[in-house]
């Protein structure tokens, strides 16, 4: 009889018990790994973009237009390699709550910023670059849409008008669909042409978005940035410039605190299965006193007998958490194809899951080491004597 | 009467009994407890949020912006429009005869949060968030009666002078009266703060119209239009007005139906976050009052088989059991209610609004719909946590209970 099959009778000798605290355990791990998953993907998507990529921004706020003119002077700057522009669309499809990211930018400037992001075909690339009313298509989109290349589709903006007809709608055929090259990317998104889209419009003529721009290396970035911002200072637009990844950071700050409040529900999560396992886990040991008595009458030495509660806590804690876990994988994937592509790099990773099983050894071992220690300190007499 | 008294015997032993099992009982008390508070504290921000939102509109104002705008950041009104508007029918009058319509300009500036403000206390460091700037003139205040200036006075028409949404002084930098705040290349003076019934608009800043105008180069256009209406039948005057007129093109609703739209989407996702959240925790606290509860009945074997033995019926066990169980888990409702009172209620946040795309500071609150969804939760444990045990208490075979030891 070797001590784990001990371990795995004394584990199952009441099975609804055990099977009650497999199953608070289970669920912790289920929010652990489902939470865990969305932060990793919000701080890790934010990260992966590139170092050496910077962002013009109106000082004012990122929402105010900058000069068309701008892209001209700064490209003319030291150390940047690649320049390109967008402009927020506001664009909608059919109804106005199918809100959709969509950028009118300078084609060719655009793609070979995002060459390393996004995979697309190479005539779809020349198509895009050829046709004025095309535009392409992010994957998640085309997907949500069933758009196919080749495809006309009335796009429409809640903040601009169309010259052509004063109408909100421009018509714009599908030049080919973008993929992530990298599984971070989000392509919810729809790219056109900015000459389309400037000839086109009402009002705000010859004025761009915002500015991303390449440098020759990371470590020209503080430089480069410098140089742009003091170029406009004074101006009527003045500008602000930082990093990509920054920049994308203090986005999503504004959302709140979105670390603080999965760290506390994982908090509540966990400290609820501490106290429900641990208190049962003293009291299953418990009930044990006089067996444990026996066995170390019988010369069981303490390590042993402190081993085996503790084995059978932190088995009992891999038995609820793997399935928690594993279960926690399948809900990520369904929730990162519901969100369609707005969680960009929605997955269980393997930081996040090795964090957890992390977590499970901390757990078997903080909830077996009470009733653990209580063995160990038992005193055979009394043991026997107590009924 | 005798099945009642007998319920009353067996739930004073189940309620006194439970200092024997102490750890466990309390166990289940901390575990209902916290997943009270969790589903809580994202209830009351959904309410609290809401509360903001609603509070802001009101039947009587009508809110004019281009026609499927959706959103007064993406719309522009011209001063042409703005003229005709203040001729439109249901507009109402000043006792002086002047139309109550105020063209307003809405466009975003950035601020930084006390909450981010970095160790070393260096701002040009901190990230910024998206704040609102409100252009508006004499006729903006006169449309809202509700406002109150709580520091300071009113800006001077002509000068580069901010009023600060009370709200947002106290969750931003640098917003008090007296301080300087640089918005482009211009600087700003703090001369006022004001209250407005804990609406949105005091998350927001005030300035003077044509300044505004100035500085984001948008000389002769305005996001909306505010017009005080006369009654109840002037907003379909006015938007049969403001439609039928080929020059106008505007969509019109009232300011209540405008911001009730725009709470229900962020307030739907926070509860939408919530609830399956709460509802994954229960089933771990479920589990948590089934094992307790189980050891109840378990330790209790031989004093129920006893009180059968003598006459009393299954049923009595059972209530008694699951009237145990009820109470452990009200008990935990409750202290998971009154830790979300202390902790969160109270408590301001800010979050980015998608509508308009600026912060929107509103206060945690902890209705009492709130509260009482959080104890049917714990009660709804409770139940379930007690059903089993209890029936198994009312089924023990008399022998088997004296036979465990």
């Amino acid at each position: 009889m070797s001590d784990f099959y001990l371990l795995w009778r004394n584990l199952f000798r009441r099975k609804l018990r055990t099977f009650l605290m497999m199953l608070a355990i289970f669920v912790a791990f289920v929010i652990y790994g489902v939470l865990g998953s969305i932060h990793y993907a919000f701080e890790h998507g934010v990260d992966s973009s590139a170092d050496n990529r910077l962002v013009v921004v109106n000082k004012i706020t990122f929402i105010q237009p900058l000069p068309y003119a701008y892209v001209g002077k700064i490209a003319a700057i030291k150390g940047v390699k690649n320049i390109t522009f967008a402009n927020w669309f506001g664009g909608y499809y059919q109804d106005a709550r199918n809100q959709i990211g969509t950028f009118a930018v300078d084609p060719e400037s655009y793609l070979r910023i995002y060459r390393d992001d996004l995979r697309i075909d190479p005539a779809a690339r020349d198509a895009f670059i050829h046709d004025r009313t095309s535009m392409v298509v992010g994957e998640a989109i085309a997907t949500k849409y069933g758009w196919k290349v080749g495809d006309r589709i009335p796009i429409n903006s809640n903040i601009f008008t169309n010259k052509a007809d004063g109408s909100h709608t421009w018509e714009l055929t599908v030049a080919g669909i973008a993929y992530a090259a990298k599984e971070s990317f989000n392509t919810s998104f729809i790219i056109f042409q900015y000459e389309n889209f400037n000839e086109s419009k009402t009002f705000g003529k010859d004025t761009v978005g915002w500015i991303t721009l390449e440098t020759d290396s990371a470590a020209v970035n503080d430089q480069v940035a410098a140089t742009i911002d003091e170029m406009f200072a004074n101006s009527t637009s003045e500008t602000d410039t930082q990093s990509e990844k920054a920049f994308g950071k203090a986005f999503l700050a504004q959302l709140g605190n979105i670390a603080l409040i999965i760290t506390l529900v994982v908090g509540a999560a966990f400290a609820t299965i501490l106290m429900i396992v641990g208190n049962t886990m003293v009291m299953a040991v418990r009930e044990r006193t006089k067996e444990i008595a026996v066995l170390k009458t019988l010369g069981f030495p303490s390590w042993r007998i402190w081993r085996q509660v503790l084995g059978e806590s932190v088995l009992l804690s891999l038995l609820g958490g793997v399935p928690g876990l594993a279960v926690a994988g399948l809900l990520v994937m369904v929730l990162s194809k519901a969100a369609s592509g707005a969680i960009p790099g929605l997955a269980l990773t393997l930081p996040v899951a090795g964090l957890g099983v992390a977590f499970m050894l901390l757990l078997g071992v903080v909830t077996g080491f009470l009733p653990a220690w209580n063995a160990l300190r038992l005193n055979i007499v009394t043991a026997l004597g107590r009924l | 009467m005798r099945v009642f008294n007998e319920i009353a015997v067996v739930t004073t032993i189940c309620i006194k009994s439970i200092p024997q099992r102490f750890w466990a009982s309390f166990s289940t008390v901390v575990a209902v407890g916290l997943v009270v508070t969790v589903l809580l504290a994202f209830l009351a921000m959904a309410a609290g949020f809401q509360q903001t939102l609603r509070g802001t509109g009101t039947k009587d104002m009508a809110i004019l912006m281009r026609a499927g705008a959706q959103a007064e950041l993406n719309s522009g009104v011209t001063r042409d429009q703005a003229r005709l508007i203040e001729e439109a029918p249901g507009v109402m009058k000043d006792p002086d005869g002047k139309p109550l319509v105020s063209p307003e300009l809405y466009v975003i500036v950035d601020g930084v949060k006390k909450t981010a403000v970095p160790a070393d206390g260096n701002l040009k460091k901190a990230p910024r968030s998206n704040l609102t700037l409100r252009g508006l003139s004499q006729a903006g205040i006169a449309v809202r009666p509700g406002l109150k200036i709580v520091e300071g006075r009113p800006f001077k028409p002509g000068t580069n002078e901010l009023l600060v949404g009370r709200a947002l002084q106290k969750d931003f930098v640098g917003l008090n009266v007296g301080d300087t705040v640089k918005l482009g290349n211009s600087s700003w003076l703090v001369v006022g703060a004001f209250e407005l019934g804990g609406s949105v608009f005091e998350s927001e800043l005030w300035a003077d119209t044509p300044e505004v105008q100035d500085l984001f180069h948008r000389q002769n256009v305005f996001q909306s239009i505010r017009v005080r209406l006369t009654g109840p039948d002037a907003l379909k005057a006015l938007s049969d007005y403001a439609t039928n007129d080929p020059q106008l093109k505007l969509d019109v609703t009232t300011e209540a139906d405008y911001y009730a739209q725009q709470a229900s989407r962020t307030s739907d996702l926070i509860q939408k976050l919530g609830w399956p959240l709460a509802i994954a925790m229960a089933f771990g606290a479920l589990a948590g009052a089934l094992n307790t509860m189980y050891s109840s009945v378990a330790a209790r074997a031989q004093e129920i088989a006893t009180l059968r033995c003598i006459g009393f019926s299954g049923t009595s066990s059972f209530i008694g059991t699951l009237l145990e169980s009820l109470v452990l888990a009200l008990v935990g409702g409750i202290v998971g209610t009154l830790v979300t009172w202390v902790l969160f209620d109270g408590l301001t946040g800010s979050t980015l609004s998608g509508a308009s795309f600026s912060q929107i500071v509103f206060t945690f609150h902890l209705t009492p719909a709130v509260a009482l969804q959080g104890l049917i939760l714990a009660l709804v444990v409770g139940l379930v946590g007690g059903v089993f045990p209890a029936w198994r208490a009312a089924r023990i075979p008399i022998v088997e209970a004296y036979g465990t030891p």
